[in-house]
C-alpha cells in the first residue's frame, strides 16, 4: 500500500521532531539554556506553583503566545517545556511549509530541499532546540506572507483577512513586528492600482490616470483604504486592547513591553546596550547598510525569489519589505544586536517564492543545480553567522551543539536555586525576579519566594525583619546588577531606615548571595 | 355581441392575431381558459380588457354580495374556479347563475350543463372580482389546510404550543435554582452567572469568526458559472412557480411588475402568484387600476388566524403549478438570470437537495445610517455566514425570501409553519431534520433595506421572537435534535438560532455594568467581576466586538461596498438597537407569539434599477 502524500509527510515530520527533541532535551542535558526559555520557565512556575495575583502574570506575560505555547507542556517537565514546545513547534512549521510545497508542485526535489534545511541550517535547529519563540516567528510570517501572494493570485478576501489573523499572531510572538505595518503603507497603494482595470500597464503611468479621473481617484482611494483597513484593523485594535488591558492591570499602557516582569528582552537589550556602548573593539557588520548586504550573504535565496518575481513590481516590494523592516530595527533598536531570527525569516520568504514560481522557470535541471548549491551555501554561512554572532547565547548555542561540552553558563544560577530549594518549607525568601528569574526558574518550591507579583513583595521590600527570612541579592559583579532593587546598595539603605536589622550572609557565588534577615 | 372576446380583443387592437394563437394554445396545453391567460401572462391589461367589454355593449357588474347556494358551489373546485375565472353561485330562476370574466367560455358552460343539468345565467364579473369572491366562498378547505396541515402531520414541529410543559419546567428550575443562590451565596453566584455568560460568548463568538472565515474561504466558488448557465436550454425548463405574499403593498405594485418583467425566464413556464389577503382592497385595487399588462395571478388568501406570511404561502401553495417553487417580496429585484440558475443548480445536485437560497442585499444600502448598518450585515450573513454553514453541513436558517424549493419535497414537509413568524429559519432546520439539505447559490436578490428606525425594531422584533420559537420547537426533544442533526448541526443550532437573541438580551446588561464600572468608577462591581472573571469580561467585550466588526468589514469589502467598510465600528450602537428588539420579540413571544408584525416597505426613495446580469 502506497502513503498518501500527507501521510507521507506526517512521518517525515515526527522523524524531524524526533530528532529535534533528542539535540534539544541532549543540550538541555548539557545545561545549555538561554534568557528567554528560563523567562518563560520562571513565569510558567509562577501560574501553576505561585501564590497571589497570578493572572497578571499569566495575561501580560510577552511575548504571550510563545508563553502559552510553553504552558501545554509544563506538565511534562517546567525546564524542558520551551523545548518541547520549540521542538514540536518547528516540526510543524515544516509540515505547514511541505504541505504548500506538495500543492503547488509535483517534484520531490523540493521537498528534500526543504528537509535538508531543517536538518542541516543551524538557524533552525536554534530555532527548534532552543526553547525561544523563533518558531513561532518564522511559521507566522511564512503564513503571513503565505496568505499575502494567495491574495495577489485569488484576490479573495478570505486571504486577505487570514494574513491579517497572522500579523496578529506574529506582533504576539514579537513585538517588533508592528513595525513591518509601516512599510506595508506604500504597497497597499501598490496593490490597489494594480488591481484597477486599467489598459496601462505600467504603474506610473496606472497611478497618474488613477488620479486624473475623479471617479478612479475615488475607487483608488477607497479601495486602498479599505485594503488598509482589512489588513492592519485587527493588529491595530488587537494592541490597543492588549495596551489597556496593560493599562487597567498594571497602570502602564507599555507594561507588556517595557517591564522587565512582564517581558525578558527589556533587560536583555539594556545589557546589549550597555555592552555596545562601552565596549572598546567596535564591531562593525552591523552598520546600517552591511545589514542588507549580510542578509544577502546569508540568504542569496532571496535573490532568486526576487528575479523570478521580476515582472510585478508590487510582488517584488513585498519581498523588500521584510529588508526595510530589519534596517529600521536596527536604527529604532540602536546598540542592539540583530537577533538571528530576523535573519532567519529571510530563508522562509525566499523558500516560499520559490515554491510560488519555480513552476514558470523553463530550465527545470538547471534551476534545480542553482537551488542545491544556494541552499549548500546558505547552510555553511548560516554556520558561520550563528558562530560569530555579537549575540553570546547565539554563540554558545552553537558551541555546545558542536563541541557538546557541558554549558556552565546557567551554574551559578542553578547552585543558588538548589540551596533556596533545601531551605525549610515555612521559610521567605525576598527575590525580585526582573534579574533573579533564572535562579527562580531552577528553583523547586516557589511558595519560599516573594516575587514582585504577590502583593506582600513591597511590604518585604519595605520592612524585610518582618516579612522575610532570606534575601537575594545581586553581587556587584553580576552584569545585572544595576536592573534590580535587591542590590547591595539596597542592603546599606534598609539598614539606614532600620538600624536593627542585620544580614548574615549564608550562600554566595559569583552573581548571586543569599542573606539570612537577622531580627 | 356575436364576436367572441378573443375576436373581440383583435378586433380592438388589444393583442394581435400572433398574440391570440400563443394564448389559444398554451390554454389547450395547460387548461388555462383564454382570459386567465391574456390577463395573467402580460398580454392586455385589466383596463383595456375591460373598454374592450364596455365598448362591445357588455355591462360588468359588482358582485361581492351576491347571493350563493352552498350546495351549487361545493360541486366546483377552487383551482377549476381559479384556471376558468368563473364560479357558479345559486340557481336562479331555473338557471344556474354563474360570474365569469369570459362569457365566451364554451368549458365551463359545458362544465355548468353537465354538473347542474342546467342552463347558465351569466353574470359578467371582474376576474379579480371573482378570483376574490371564489377563495372566500369555496376556500375554507385550503385555507384550514394552509393553517392546520403542519399541526396534523407533524405536530411536534410546530410552534401553535410556544413552550412545552417540560421547557416551562425547566425555565423555572434554572430561575429557582438562581434565586436560591443568590439568596445563599449572591456573590459566588454572580460570578458563575458572569463566567458562564462570558464563557458562551467567548464560544459563540469564535464560532461566528469561524463561520466567516470558512464560507469567505469560498467566495470564488460559483455554484452555477457562466458556461453552465449558457448550456441551458429554454425549452427543457420546468414550469416555475413564484409566490408572492403582499399585505398593504399598493405602493409597490407597478414596481413588482417591473421586477418580475426582468426575470429571465420563458413567460408561459412562469406561474406567478400575487397572495393577497382577503380585507387587502388596497393592494387588490392596485392591480385592478394598473393600465399595463400584469405578469401574475392573484391569490386571495380568506380571513383565518393566524395571519402570517407563512400562512399565506401555504395556501397559495395549494395552486401552484410548479415543479420548483420561489417566494419573493414586493420590493425584491433578483438578478435576472437567478430561476435559470436555480434549475441548472438543482440539476447538478443530488436529490437529496431540496432548496438552494440565494444570496439577499439591499439596493437603497447608501440611503441612511440604518441602510448601510443592515448592507453590512447582510452581506455578511448571506455572503459568509451561510455558505459556511452550508461548507460544514450546518442547518441553514433559510432567508425570508429568494429560497428556491423543489415543490414535491416541499409539501411533504408539511411546508411552512403559520404558527411561527420566522418560517424560513424552521424550515431550514426541519429540512436537514428530515435528511434533506440546502445548497447557497451565487445569484443575489437586492431588497428595501428599512431605512426607519420604528418599523426598523417591528421587523427585528419578529425576527428575533422567530429565532426564539424555532428554538423553542425543536429543542422540545434536544437529544432526538441531536440524533436527527448530528452533533455538529446540533452545536451549530444551538450557537446560531439559540444564542443570537440570547446574545442580544445579554448584551445590554453587559454593557451597561462595563460602563458604570468605567464611567462611574463602581468599585463595587469588582466584588461580583474578581479580577480573573473581569480580565474574562473585558476580553470578551473587546475581543468580541472587534472580531464582529472585523467580519463584517470583510464582508462589504468582498462585495466592493468599500465606503461601507468603516461603519462597520459603528455596529455596538447597532446591537443596542438589536437588544431594543429582542426584548420586544421576548414580550410578544409571552403575550402574542403568532403576532406578526408588519413591515412597511416602499419607504425607501432610492430608485431601483433592475440587476442585470450580463
Amino acid at each position: 500500500m502506497r502513503l498518501s502524500k500527507s501521510a507521507y509527510l506526517a512521518v517525515i515530520t515526527l522523524t524531524l521532531i524526533i530528532y529535534y527533541l533528542v539535540c534539544g532535551i541532549y543540550l538541555n542535558g548539557l545545561g545549555y539554556y538561554n534568557h528567554e526559555s528560563l523567562f518563560y520557565i520562571e513565569k510558567a512556575k509562577i501560574v501553576f506553583e505561585g501564590v497571589g495575583n497570578r493572572l497578571k502574570v499569566m495575561g501580560l506575560t510577552s511575548p504571550m503566545i510563545p508563553f502559552y505555547a510553553t504552558f501545554a507542556f509544563s506538565g511534562i517537565s517546567s525546564t524542558l517545556a520551551p523545548v518541547l514546545a520549540s521542538a514540536l513547534g518547528t516540526g510543524l512549521l515544516f509540515y505547514i511549509i511541505a504541505g504548500t510545497l506538495v500543492k503547488r508542485l509535483n517534484d520531490d526535489f523540493y521537498i528534500w530541499l526543504l528537509l535538508g534545511l531543517f536538518l542541516f541550517h543551524p538557524g533552525m535547529l536554534y530555532a527548534a532546540c532552543s526553547g525561544k519563540n523563533i518558531y513561532l516567528v518564522l511559521t507566522f510570517f511564512y503564513l503571513f506572507f503565505l496568505n499575502l501572494f494567495k491574495f495577489f493570485r485569488s484576490n479573495t478576501t478570505f486571504h486577505v483577512s487570514v494574513a491579517s489573523i497572522c500579523l496578529v499572531i506574529l506582533i504576539f510572538c514579537d513585538y517588533k513586528f508592528v513595525w513591518i505595518t509601516l512599510f506595508f503603507l506604500p504597497l497597499v497603494l501598490s496593490i490597489t492600482l494594480h488591481s484597477l482595470n486599467l489598459g496601462e500597464q505600467e504603474s506610473i503611468f496606472r497611478l497618474f490616470l488613477s488620479f486624473n479621473s475623479p471617479s478612479l481617484r475615488r475607487k483608488l482611494l477607497n479601495k486602498t483604504f479599505s485594503l488598509y483597513i482589512i489588513l492592519f484593523a485587527l493588529p491595530l485594535a488587537s494592541i490597543l486592547c492588549y495596551k489597556l488591558l496593560n493599562l487597567t492591570h498594571a497602570s502602564d499602557l507599555n507594561y507588556f513591553n517595557e517591564s522587565p516582569y512582564a517581558t525578558w528582552n527589556v533587560l536583555i537589550d539594556k545589557l546589549s546596550f550597555d555592552q555596545q556602548t562601552t565596549n572598546i573593539n567596535y564591531k562593525i557588520p552591523e552598520l546600517s547598510l552591511l545589514l542588507s548586504a549580510r542578509v544577502l550573504l546569508f540568504c542569496p535565496m532571496i535573490l532568486i525569489a526576487v528575479y523570478l518575481f521580476r515582472e510585478s513590481t508590487y510582488q517584488v516590494l513585498t519581498i523588500l519589505i521584510p529588508f526595510a523592516f530589519i534596517e529600521f530595527l536596527h536604527i529604532k533598536y540602536d546598540k542592539v544586536f540583530l537577533a538571528y531570527q530576523y535573519y532567519l525569516i529571510f530563508i522562509m520568504l525566499a523558500f516560499l517564492c520559490v515554491i510560488f514560481k519555480s513552476h514558470t522557470v523553463k530550465n527545470k535541471q538547471a534551476f534545480k543545480v542553482l537551488l542545491g548549491v544556494t541552499m549548500v551555501l546558505q547552510i555553511g554561512i548560516g554556520w558561520y553567522y550563528l558562530k560569530t554572532s555579537s549575540i553570546p547565547e547565539e554563540q554558545n548555542f552553537v558551541n555546545i551543539l558542536i563541541n557538546r561540552t557541558e554549558d556552565d553558563t546557567e551554574k551559578d544560577n542553578m547552585a543558588v536555586a538548589g540551596y533556596i530549594s533545601s531551605l525549610a518549607g515555612d521559610v521567605h525568601v525576598l527575590a525580585d525576579d526582573a534579574t533573579a528569574y533564572p535562579v527562580i526558574a531552577f528553583t523547586k518550591n516557589l511558595n519560599n519566594l516573594i516575587l514582585p507579583y504577590q502583593p506582600q513583595f513591597l511590604s518585604g521590600l519595605e520592612t524585610p525583619d518582618k516579612y522575610a527570612d532570606y534575601i537575594l541579592i545581586a553581587t556587584a559583579k553580576n552584569p545585572v546588577t544595576g536592573y534590580t532593587q535587591l542590590n547591595n546598595k539596597y542592603l546599606i539603605t534598609i539598614k539606614q531606615s532600620i538600624p536593627d536589622i542585620g544580614f548574615r550572609k549564608v550562600y554566595e557565588t559569583d552573581n548571586w548571595i543569599l542573606y539570612r534577615v537577622v531580627k | 355581441m356575436t364576436m367572441s372576446i378573443p375576436e373581440l380583443l383583435v378586433n380592438d387592437g388589444f393583442i394581435t392575431e400572433g398574440d391570440r394563437e400563443k394564448i389559444t394554445k398554451y390554454s389547450t396545453e395547460s387548461g388555462l381558459s383564454f382570459i386567465k391567460i391574456a390577463l395573467n401572462f402580460g398580454y392586455i391589461s385589466r383596463k383595456n380588457y375591460e373598454r374592450s367589454l364596455l365598448n362591445a355593449g357588455y355591462v360588468i357588474e359588482e358582485i361581492r354580495e351576491q347571493p350563493y347556494d352552498s350546495e351549487i358551489l361545493a360541486k366546483t373546485d377552487l383551482n377549476f374556479a381559479h384556471d376558468r375565472v368563473a364560479l357558479p353561485l345559486r340557481v336562479q330562476n331555473g338557471k344556474i347563475v354563474v360570474i365569469m370574466a369570459d362569457p365566451g367560455d364554451e368549458l365551463f358552460l359545458d362544465f355548468i350543463k353537465f354538473t347542474y343539468d342546467m342552463e347558465a345565467s351569466i353574470i359578467l364579473a371582474s376576474d379579480l372580482d371573482i378570483i376574490w369572491l371564489s377563495n372566500v366562498l369555496i376556500g375554507e378547505k385550503y385555507n384550514k389546510s394552509a393553517v392546520y396541515e403542519l399541526l396534523k402531520r407533524d405536530p411536534d414541529s410546530s410552534a401553535i404550543v410556544t413552550f412545552s410543559s417540560a421547557q416551562l419546567v425547566f425555565i423555572f428550575v434554572v430561575l429557582g435554582l438562581v434565586t436560591v443562590g443568590l439568596v445563599l451565596s449572591f456573590k459566588n453566584t454572580t460570578i458563575i452567572i458572569n463566567v458562564l455568560i462570558s464563557t458562551f460568548f467567548l464560544i459563540a463568538i469564535i464560532f461566528k469568526l469561524f463561520l466567516a472565515l470558512v464560507g469567505s474561504r469560498f467566495e470564488l466558488h460559483q455554484a452555477v458559472t457562466k458556461e453552465e448557465l449558457k448550456l441551458v436550454e429554454d425549452e427543457d425548463l420546468p414550469i416555475y412557480t413564484i409566490l408572492l405574499p403582499v399585505y398593504k403593498e399598493d405602493r409597490l405594485v407597478k414596481k413588482l411588475i417591473w421586477n418580475l418583467q426582468s426575470i429571465d425566464y420563458p413567460r408561459h413556464k412562469l406561474d406567478i402568484k400575487l397572495l393577497i389577503e382577503e380585507e387587502d382592497d388596497k393592494t387588490l385595487n392596485a392591480v385592478r387600476n394598473l393600465d399595463f399588462p400584469a405578469i401574475f395571478e392573484v391569490i386571495v388568501v380568506p380571513y383565518h388566524m393566524p395571519k402570517t406570511k407563512p400562512k399565506a404561502c401555504n395556501y397559495g401553495l395549494h395552486f401552484a403549478r410548479g415543479e420548483y417553487l420561489t417566494i419573493y417580496d414586493a420590493e425584491d429585484i433578483p438578478d435576472t438570470d437567478q430561476l435559470k440558475k436555480v434549475v441548472s443548480l438543482f440539476g447538478k445536485l443530488p436529490s437529496n437537495y431540496i432548496c438552494v437560497q440565494s444570496a439577499l442585499n439591499y439596493f437603497n444600502r447608501n440611503e441612511n445610517f440604518l441602510t448601510r448598518m443592515f448592507t453590512l450585515e447582510y452581506s455578511y450573513w448571506f455572503d459568509y455566514m451561510l455558505p459556511g454553514l452550508d461548507t460544514l453541513d450546518i442547518p441553514i436558517p433559510l432567508g425570508g425570501t429568494s429560497n428556491h424549493f423543489k415543490l414535491d419535497p416541499l409539501i411533504e414537509l408539511g411546508a411552512w409553519d403559520p404558527f411561527n413568524v420566522t418560517e424560513d429559519a424552521d424550515l431550514g432546520v426541519r429540512a436537514y431534520a428530515k435528511g434533506y439539505k440546502i445548497a447557497i447559490i451565487n445569484s443575489t436578490t437586492y431588497e428595501e433595506a428599512n431605512n426607519e428606525p420604528f418599523n426598523w425594531i417591528r421587523q427585528r422584533s419578529r425576527w428575533i421572537k422567530g429565532y426564539m420559537q424555532t428554538f423553542l420547537v425543536h429543542m422540545r426533544n434536544p437529544v432526538a435534535l441531536w440524533k436527527e442533526i448530528g452533533w455538529k448541526g446540533f452545536l451549530g443550532f444551538n450557537f446560531f438560532i439559540g444564542a443570537t437573541p440570547i446574545t442580544f438580551l445579554v448584551y445590554p446588561i453587559m454593557l451597561g455594568f462595563f460602563i458604570c464600572y468605567v464611567v462611574f468608577d463602581l468599585s463595587s462591581i469588582r466584588t461580583l467581576f474578581p479580577d480573573w472573571v473581569l480580565f474574562m469580561a473585558i476580553f470578551n467585550l473587546m475581543v468580541g466586538n472587534i472580531l464582529m466588526i472585523y467580519i463584517n468589514m470583510i464582508a462589504v469589502f468582498k462585495r466592493r461596498y468599500y465606503e461601507l467598510i468603516l461603519f462597520a465600528i459603528a455596529n455596538p450602537i447597532y446591537w443596542l438597537m438589536h437588544s431594543v428588539a429582542a426584548y420586544k420579540g421576548l414580550y410578544q413571544l409571552i403575550v402574542k407569539p403568532f403576532y406578526w408584525e408588519k413591515t412597511n416597505h416602499g419607504l425607501s426613495k432610492v430608485n431601483n434599477p433592475v440587476n442585470v446580469v450580463k
